[in-house]
């Protein structure tokens, strides 16, 4: 016969568990759940546009959150470090199919066309990143998304002031030039209202 | 032309600052000024009406036990010895814990709901098979080649990758047994158990996207160790159990 006893039922063992107290570290996780998963959620659905895929990178940022958690325990604001994780995270997703993305501001163009659908603010935003660098697109989020000034953008990203603005003009710079193609009767703000 | 906006900061508007009010970061006199400033502002309440949307999108999509059970899943993942498991030890009771959770809450949903290919926890990847040594002192993974102390508590973790079914048997000197056998879900197998043999053990885990004969499956471990385990269209993981050091 094989050596081994199964011992019936794994919570019966939960309260053995340590040396930290379970229940500490469950609370912790349900905390971390009920404050910011709903915004990451959030912000994975808005750019993966899966809901499936959604949900994976949700729980990938929050394993990154837990195992950096020094770093997000001494973040001025947890949200604001788990929605650029987040961000991060999902724009690097989009590219690995960056053709298909770059087509999105001509896809949502043929829908205001063919049926007269005009795309909302940040499904407009979220098909001009497809023509923007990768730094490009992380600021044009917290700056266009996340609704963060640059100076606070620059606080988050540890770059400075002048690299924020001159990072958002290249992305309008792209934008404009993706909106030509597709969208030639909508113009952007020009770059020096930034 | 259109002038077309794409957003931005506004005075005294920003989503940000809304959602930090939700999560309960600001205090005191930010606060009570952020909350009068919603107050007569349409596009921050906006804002808010936004953010209970998405919470609402989230507890239908993705309920804190399977969200747990994700997490402590992708943790376990990065806890193998090639990622610098060290390293990351603290985490481990974490991630145990919320197994642990999700092993309370995941049976019922498995009884419940037919999972299809594309429902519940995927990882990129293979299937993975983690085995966690609990103890008086603590819960961790148990590292590749580490003895299994008498008495311990075993608790093995499956990460399916997406298949269907799974079996898991212990193979030693002494023969074959069943662990665990039916759908494969992510997270801790329903039970732990403890190993007595002497000498050394393999686990076995058979993951495929049909169900798995588990009796023949048994007969031919027996017959022809793990490699008999191998099949056209399943997937095998196996780890090691040893009561002492090798050589």
């Amino acid at each position: 016969m094989p050596r081994f006893a199964v011992i019936p039922g794994g919570q019966a063992l939960a309260p053995r568990l340590g040396p930290s107290d379970p229940s500490r570290e469950r609370g912790l996780l349900a905390d971390l759940y009920a404050r910011h998963a709903a915004a990451v959620f959030g912000r994975c659905r808005w750019l993966l546009r899966d809901e499936e895929e959604a949900k994976d990178a949700t729980q990938e940022v929050f394993a990154k959150a837990l195992r950096a958690f020094g770093e997000f325990r001494e973040a001025a604001s947890p949200t604001t470090w788990l929605l650029r994780i987040a961000t991060h995270h999902c724009l690097n997703e989009l590219r690995a199919g960056r053709a298909r993305w770059r087509e999105e501001a001509g896809r949502l163009a043929e829908l205001r066309r063919d049926e007269g659908v005009e795309p909302e603010r940040r499904e407009l935003v979220r098909a001009l990143l497809g023509r923007a660098d990768p730094e490009e697109q992380e600021i044009a989020v917290m700056y266009y998304v996340d609704e963060l000034t640059q100076v606070e953008i620059a606080a988050a990203t540890g770059r400075s002031l002048p690299t924020v603005r001159k990072r958002l003009r290249a992305f309008l710079a792209a934008a404009r030039g993706a909106l030509a193609e597709a969208f030639p009767n909508i113009s952007l703000p020009e770059e020096d209202e930034l | 032309m259109t002038s077309r906006s794409l957003g931005g900061p506004g005075p005294g508007c920003s989503a940000t600052r809304m959602r930090q009010l939700a999560a309960g970061e600001l205090e005191g006199a930010e606060r009570v000024r952020l909350l009068e400033h919603l107050a007569g502002c349409s596009r921050c309440q906006g804002t808010r009406r936004e953010i209970a949307e998405e919470e609402r999108a989230l507890a239908a999509a993705l309920p804190f036990e399977d969200f747990a059970a994700g997490v402590a899943e992708r943790l376990a993942q990065v806890e193998r010895p090639a990622r610098g498991w060290r390293a990351l030890r603290r985490w481990v009771p974490l991630a145990l814990a919320a197994t642990l959770v999700a092993a309370a809450a995941l049976p019922m949903v498995a009884r419940l709901t037919t999972p299809r290919r594309d429902e519940g926890v995927r990882i990129k990847g293979g299937p993975t098979l983690t085995v966690y040594l609990q103890q008086a002192g603590g819960s961790r993974v148990l590292e590749p080649g580490e003895p299994v102390p008498a008495g311990a508590r075993l608790r093995l973790v499956v990460a399916p990758a997406q298949r269907k079914h799974v079996a898991v048997l212990l193979l030693d000197s002494d023969g074959v047994a069943v662990l665990h056998a039916g759908e494969a879900v992510a997270g801790p197998l329903p039970d732990a158990f403890d190993w007595t043999g002497a000498a050394e053990a393999t686990v076995v885990a058979v993951l495929a996207d049909q169900p798995i004969d588990v009796a023949a499956l048994a007969g031919r471990l027996a017959k022809g160790g793990v490699e008999a385990a191998r099949t056209p269209g399943a997937e095998v993981v196996t780890l090691q159990l040893v009561r002492r050091y090798g050589p």
